[in-house]
């Protein structure tokens, strides 16, 4: 048997792209290994779709909803639905990683905090424009038209992307400060559903509450689903800069505390 | 130990304090309280000691880890805390849990961790299936990880660790949780690479006989603290003359240590009790003499026991020796370290 050292060629510390590349390579084969989890983060777009056009169907004859019907109205919500769910998931292969021992190999490793990140957000992204195409294309099977076409569907999976790393990084953060499964599910379930009801996800404003109309401005899950209802639609609000401006801020935001999170993990061992 | 070639050292710590806070009502831990060490280059040493003694705390902070609360260290040239990605280019770490992804096969876990250090993707594919060989994991390289047995998956985390050619490597208790065939090959893989490799490797274990057969150096390590060091054979040579064991049955320490308090010649006297059995330990020049005494001793008392052997010493009694009597009575990881 040959030695395994000789040479010792001098080894660079690997670029971040490449380091981004390695993490997002890892993840991308575990998702695709694990197949389930994806194939059921599509089934349950299809469900919701379902449910909620037929539940809210009548809605459509509302004045609010012009000649377009529900299901219009309802598929951009759906699509920021499906990626804020499944995003808020995203901290849970930290706690995997923290508890079998995974993490301790990258802390040990002279690999960028933020490539960590980075490379397990662009695989969470993957997934989630999957999930979305296949809601377009539900959406469209259900009766929704785009008629924005093509350039309006991009802005629409654009804006869900924006979102998705909203709710992964913070998914994320909480992930690292908690390192619990269960606290960290539970924190996203409480969040997760009043975000999606306490904004035009499946009711305009004009039909809700005065307090939830307030409320449901200031909500960011608002802004991504009008963002994405123009988009699809093709004539955009007043307060659309405003509103893309609001979830890159806090994307960058969310991604600084997930980055951070990461570090103060590390303080705490 | 002065040694005429003054060898560079792979690794020196000097004063390593690490305090956990405290949080509601658990109190502060100190797991390290006041550790040094120095680690000559190409050696095997070892951190031996029991649960909770500070060995894996002690390698968290050298791996950069983890920061000490205060003291400082230099690992492969490098300070652990203002050059810590230099450490970390420098040192491979094989820690108590799992290093690779269940959901990837070997291939994938080693190229991947590989690249990830700065591997340039020709030479990983190179090095992955050459290290997956060495361990014997070739057959196993299309597999995912999680279908390993233990051994597998600890020959394939120490494999993990050496992909970009460390100059130290950690192996934080490589053999718990193992069995003994498991173990025997891991201690094969470990002499091979203390062997062939410039390598320099630290070695933390709770097993006596893994730290006698593994380690050029040993640090005996106690409640965060350094108690002794040395190869171990200088470490048994310390202790002169011969051990003395007594196996006990259902024994009452206090009477034992009664019983042969008259017995003179007997140095080193630890007694301890584990359920119903126990153990008299000491160490005297003149065993033939010391034998006969002890017995009679015990008998005159009523004390019932069983085997009674004489031995040079082993590490067991080293660390009796410097654990069992440096930190008063015995505590039960005393019992458990004799006991392995």
């Amino acid at each position: 048997m040959t030695s395994v050292a000789i040479p010792r060629p001098a080894i660079h510390r690997a670029g971040w792209l490449t380091q981004t590349g390695q993490v997002l390579r890892r993840w991308l084969i575990v998702s695709m290994r694990q197949a389930w989890g994806p194939v059921m983060s599509l089934v349950q777009p299809v469900i919701w779709i379902v449910l909620f056009g037929q539940v809210f169907h009548s809605l459509g004859v509302l004045p609010q909803f012009g000649e377009a019907g529900y299901i219009d109205y309802l598929v951009p919500g759906i699509l920021m639905m499906t990626v804020l769910y499944s995003g808020a998931w995203a901290g849970t292969g930290y706690i995997d990683d923290i508890n079998s021992g995974v993490m301790d190999q990258y802390l040990t490793s002279p690999i960028s905090r933020s490539a960590i990140i980075t490379g397990q957000l662009v695989q969470q992204q993957v997934v989630g424009l999957a999930q979305s195409l296949v809601v377009l294309g539900i959406g469209a099977l259900a009766g929704a038209r785009y008629s924005a076409g093509t350039g309006g569907m991009l802005v629409a999976l654009g804006v869900a992307t924006v979102l998705a790393a909203i709710f992964c990084c913070a998914s994320t953060a909480v992930a690292l400060i908690s390192r619990n499964q269960i606290a960290l599910i539970s924190l996203s379930q409480l969040i997760v559903l009043p975000a999606t009801f306490l904004s035009t996800t499946m009711m305009p404003a004009a039909l809700m509450p005065e307090w939830v109309q307030q409320i449901s401005r200031g909500n960011p899950m608002t802004w991504a689903v009008e963002l994405g209802r123009a988009g699809l639609g093709g004539s955009y609000p007043e307060a659309a800069w405003w509103q893309l401006g609001g979830l890159v801020l806090l994307a960058a935001l969310a991604f600084t505390w997930a980055v951070r999170s990461l570090r103060a993990y590390q303080r705490s061992i | 130990m002065s040694e005429s070639t003054a060898p560079r050292s792979a690794i020196e710590a000097s004063d390593l304090v690490k305090i956990y806070p405290g949080r509601g009502r658990r109190p502060a831990v100190h797991a390290l309280d006041g550790l040094s060490l120095a680690v000559p280059e190409g050696r095997v040493y070892g951190l031996l000691g029991p649960n909770g003694a500070g060995k894996s705390t002690t390698t968290k902070i050298l791996t950069t880890l983890s920061r000490p609360t205060s003291g400082s260290a230099r690992v492969a040239g490098h300070d652990i805390l203002r050059e810590p990605d230099a450490v970390r280019g420098a040192i491979g770490y094989v820690s108590q849990g799992a290093g690779t992804d269940p959901f990837l096969t070997a291939t994938e876990n080693l190229e991947v961790a590989a690249r990830l250090r700065g591997v340039s993707a020709a030479d990983a594919r190179a090095r992955t299936i050459r290290l997956l060989d060495e361990f014997g994991l070739a057959e196993a390289s299309a597999r995912p990880v999680r279908t390993f047995s233990g051994g597998m998956r600890r020959r394939l985390d120490v494999a993990a660790a050496l992909v970009h050619r460390p100059s130290v490597l950690f192996l934080d208790e490589p053999t718990t949780g193992l069995d003994p065939e498991a173990r025997a090959a891991m201690w094969a893989e470990i002499r091979r690479l203390a062997g062939e490799e410039a390598l320099t490797v630290i070695l933390t274990t709770h097993y006596m006989e893994e730290a006698d057969r593994l380690a050029d150096r040993l640090l005996i390590v106690n409640r965060g603290r350094a108690v002794v060091q040395g190869s171990p054979g200088e470490l048994k040579a310390a202790l002169h003359g011969d051990s003395v064991r007594v196996t006990l049955v259902e024994p009452d320490p206090a009477g034992v240590r009664a019983a042969i308090a008259g017995v003179g010649g007997l140095r080193d006297v630890v007694v301890e009790a584990a359920g119903v059995g126990g153990v008299l330990a000491a160490r005297t020049d003149d065993a033939s003499a010391a034998v006969g005494a002890v017995i009679s001793a015990l008998d005159a008392a009523g004390i019932r026991y069983g085997q009674v052997a004489v031995s040079h010493p082993t590490l067991d009694d080293v660390y009796l020796h410097f654990v069992g009597h440096t930190f008063g009575e015995q505590t039960p990881a005393v019992t458990e370290g004799a006991a392995a």
